[in-house]
């Protein structure tokens, strides 16, 4: 074997409850028992101010927090708005992938460290409205 | 799965690896229509990624139907040349895959 993992190994469990939230509050409080949020600065998100193709919008975050344990995404427009989390096991603080987005709408980034959530927001506008997310 | 679906490069810089990833996978968000037919593609996505440098798991991603279509996946986490980075899938459908690259 060359270092393979079963899939299912995972050590987490997949927020299933959190995905199939509607609206934003719930799906916050599914993922993390709470919607009451701290408003941060230490979050950077690197994004378009206008996404040319809404199917494909990067993002990247880097978290300002030490021992940053996991980072969220959030998009307030999509019918299932919980985008994802990553879970951090070693001392990481910085995602980049792509997203989609139904429509302009503000991304919030979650961010849990030392146990407490952090957020940060940004709205991001797309440039026609043909997604399916 | 016989083709392989991930692409990883990994590069360290004074002592932080940098690796970026790219995984082949349509992501069908179960709301997109074929036009000829009108039927709705069923829903088709990856829910797991979970990462390990040198056999460790270093990282785990849950994933939504709001991921773009073949995903892209960049991160960086202390290491240095040599070490082993890998990336496995699993999708709804239970597919997977697993890919490992060398930090260069």
């Amino acid at each position: 074997m060359s270092g393979a993992i079963i899939p299912g190994a995972a050590l987490a469990e997949y927020p299933s409850k959190a995905f199939l939230a509607k609206e934003t509050p719930e799906a916050l409080r599914e993922a993390f028992g709470s919607t009451d949020l701290g408003e941060t600065d230490k979050i950077e998100i690197e994004a378009p101010l206008i996404a040319s193709d809404a199917n494909m919008v990067p993002v990247r975050i880097h978290s300002g927090f030490d021992n940053t344990e996991s980072i969220s995404l959030v998009v307030a427009a999509n019918e299932s708005p919980f985008t994802a989390v990553f879970k951090l096991y070693e001392s990481q603080n910085f995602v980049s992938t792509r997203i989609r987005m139904a429509d302009s709408s503000d991304l919030l980034v979650i961010v849990k460290a030392d146990g407490m959530l952090h957020t940060s927001t940004r709205p991001i506008r797309v440039g026609r409205n043909s997604c399916e997310a | 799965m016989t083709a392989r679906t991930i692409k990883i490069r990994a590069h360290e810089v004074d002592g932080q690896v940098i690796v970026k990833s790219v995984i082949n996978h349509p992501m069908e968000t179960g709301r997109r229509k074929i036009k000829k037919t009108g039927k709705k593609v069923p829903p088709h996505y990856i829910r797991e990624v979970i990462v390990s440098r040198n056999r460790r798991i270093v990282m785990e991603a849950f994933w939504g139907k709001s991921i773009s279509r073949n995903p892209f996946l960049a991160f960086e986490i202390a290491g240095r040349k040599g070490d082993s980075i890998t990336i496995s899938w699993l999708d709804n459908r239970g597919n997977s895959d697993t890919a490992t690259a060398k930090v260069r």
